[in-house]
């Protein structure tokens, strides 16, 4: 009897070993699964190194040349001295930090109205804004271009094709920037601000000392999906813009495409320059990043 | 006298309803004040920049001309001419086959990686960091990287196939080809935002449902395809349809990769509102399917407001 407890505790670790080795196979699978989908997520970025420092015509020699041959800096060169690279970074800088730094404005504070105050009609004022949540740039890019080009007009050539005013307030509005901003202070106890307000605060006063310090978190998040929104853009600037004073980074390289003849050393060194910044600052503040994408999706 | 010796003192304290009235209109000022001052910037600009053009396009959309010339008003030709539009049915074809491509491939390829993430909480963050990258990429540069990819001349895999003594793949000059290098793009572009997005989905799976589901006896994929599935379906009801709206608007991959070609291959439908904008100058015809564009996505935003009540319970 003994003995065939002893055999059953046997037969138990050798089962208990079996499905641990199985268990590791299966870890070791899934382990080359995701290695696989690393190498097709970060290998086709990087391989934009090796033709940025190749001559274009190295490029469609055959058998294939994968790595440069020599250090070949001319890519680079024909961007910063025969094409406005620079400016067109610049552009990009000003164009989206204008549309974060407003946007964020606007929203805080219309975010904070809809939350904390009391007005008439504004249920029906929020369910408005809430309609036009999902109405994406492409449906409204006809009569907005036009409506630039009316103001060009009306505001003196303030606001128009071909400036960054009228680049970058079009793009300012969000509605699901006020919807996060309102959900985001509902959040908050309202006993903080209902303290002040007994003491005779101003709503102004409650905003910029009680609610603004506790939304930093939101801000970041909301400020980071804005910029990754609009650094990416493409379609509005593409309309809005004709001239290379104006003009951003995604505009100016998609021009780079020649119509017969591209130069594809200069396309690879361009979309290198554009991503070095971008991939250092984004491993700097990958955990916000990662939190802006995901609290935009699931906000909406 | 001792009774009405109070009434003075009272009589200040009421109102007469004329006073009442200035006063009442006097708080409501005063207190309407800040709320311009608060809402006032975002309503300004979203009523200039998002209600107006709304309306205009749909006056504009019954109207010809508009953008350079004078619009003239002709009724509901626009809204024919666009439905019997030969391209713009391509357009359509194109968008839809484009999405159903996309988002079957992504949906299924992000929910296999987030379940195997899940599993995996050692290096999760490394993959998740390495999964999320390309999102930062802009869709035309992703474009440009795209081309070093599937180039028929230059592209790495074309080299890698000439390499192994293949034959190489035309993936931008030909049909359908084309428009599924382009789905390729956004499979690639977009997998990690998915992987994340199912992989927080996941996480929020109570666990005493999972660990009923051990002792129970279900083995892993039993307790992912019985438990977490199912706890995930709204979620998953809701994402399909945010998918939905962003890939309606295929335009950037399409302006980097083809420019719509070869013939019409791979117009899109903001890609041909685009070239009848500002190509074409048909503005008429540019704003009815901008419009037509808009109902769409409405259509399916109010579809995803009705699975957001159940969206809460399946979430934390």
């Amino acid at each position: 009897m003994k003995v065939l407890a002893d055999g059953d505790g046997q037969d138990l670790i050798a089962l208990e070993r079996r499905s641990s080795s199985l268990r590791s196979a299966k870890s070791a699978a899934s382990y080359a699964v995701l290695v696989l989908f690393t190498i097709i997520s970060v290998g086709p970025a990087l391989y934009i190194i090796s033709p940025a420092f190749r001559d274009s015509k190295s490029l469609f020699s055959y058998p294939p040349q994968w790595l440069p041959s020599e250090f070949f800096l001319g890519n680079f060169q024909f961007l910063l001295t025969q094409t406005n690279y620079v400016r067109w970074a610049m552009n990009t800088l000003i164009f989206a930090t204008g549309v974060t730094l407003i946007a964020l404005v606007i929203d805080t504070l219309a975010g904070y109205a809809f939350a904390r105050m009391q007005f008439p009609l504004k249920k029906t004022l929020f369910g408005l804004i809430l309609a036009t949540l999902m109405v994406p740039t492409a449906a409204v890019l006809a009569p907005t271009y036009l409506l630039v080009r009316f103001l060009d007009d009306w505001t003196f050539g303030l606001v128009g094709i071909d400036t960054f005013p009228g680049l970058i307030l079009p793009m300012t509005v969000s509605p699901l920037g006020v919807f996060m901003m309102r959900q985001f202070i509902e959040t908050l106890p309202p006993g903080l601000y209902e303290a002040a307000r007994i003491d005779g605060a101003s709503e102004w006063r409650i905003f910029t000392r009680i609610v603004l310090p506790l939304m930093k978190p939101a801000i970041v998040v909301l400020g980071i999906f804005v910029f990754m929104l609009q650094w990416a853009n493409l379609l509005w600037p593409l309309v809005a813009t004709t001239k290379d004073e104006t003009r951003v980074l995604t505009v100016g390289i998609s021009t780079l495409q020649g119509q017969f003849v591209t130069n594809w050393g200069v396309i690879a060194a361009a979309t290198l320059m554009t991503l070095v910044p971008i991939t250092v600052v984004f491993l700097f503040f990958q955990k916000w990043f990662v939190q802006a994408s995901v609290a935009g999706a699931l906000k909406q | 006298m001792t009774t009405t010796s109070a009434t003075p003192e009272w009589a200040q304290l009421t109102m007469s309803p004329d006073e009442c009235a200035r006063e009442r209109s006097r708080f409501r000022r005063h207190a309407l004040k800040p709320i311009i001052g608060f809402l006032g910037p975002f309503l300004f600009l979203w009523t200039l920049f998002l209600a107006v053009p709304m309306g205009w396009a749909t006056w504009l959309s019954f109207n010809e001309g508009g953008l350079v010339s004078d619009a003239k008003f002709v009724g509901f030709k626009n809204w024919t001419t666009f439905l019997n539009n030969d391209e713009l049915r391509t357009a359509i074809k194109n968008t839809s086959v484009y999405v159903v491509v996309a988002i079957t491939v992504v949906f299924g390829l992000g929910l296999i990686l987030a379940a195997l993430l899940n599993n995996n909480k050692k290096s999760q963050n490394f993959f998740k960091v390495a999964l999320y990258f390309p999102l930062l990429i802009p869709p035309i540069m992703a474009g440009m990287i795209f081309f070093f990819l599937t180039h028929y001349d230059m592209g790495v895999i074309n080299l890698l196939l000439q390499t192994a003594g293949q034959d190489r793949v035309n993936f931008l000059g030909a049909n359908p080809n084309a428009l599924m290098t382009i789905a390729g793009l956004e499979v690639w572009r977009g997998l990690g935002f998915w992987v994340l997005f199912y992989l927080a989905g996941l996480q929020s799976v109570p666990t005493d449902l999972i660990d009923a589901g051990k002792i129970d006896g279900a083995r892993n994929t039993r307790r992912f395809l019985r438990i977490s599935l199912p706890t995930l379906r709204p979620l998953m009801l809701f994402a399909l349809v945010i998918a939905l709206i962003f890939n309606f608007q295929l335009f950037d991959s399409v302006q980097a990769l083809t420019k719509g070609g070869p013939t019409l291959g791979t117009t899109s439908i903001v890609w041909f509102i685009y070239k009848q904008l500002f190509t074409f100058q048909q503005s008429g015809v540019a704003y009815a399917t901008s419009l037509a564009l808009l109902l769409l996505v409405v259509a399916l935003t109010i579809f995803a407001y009705g699975f957001l009540g159940h969206r809460k319970d399946g979430l934390k």
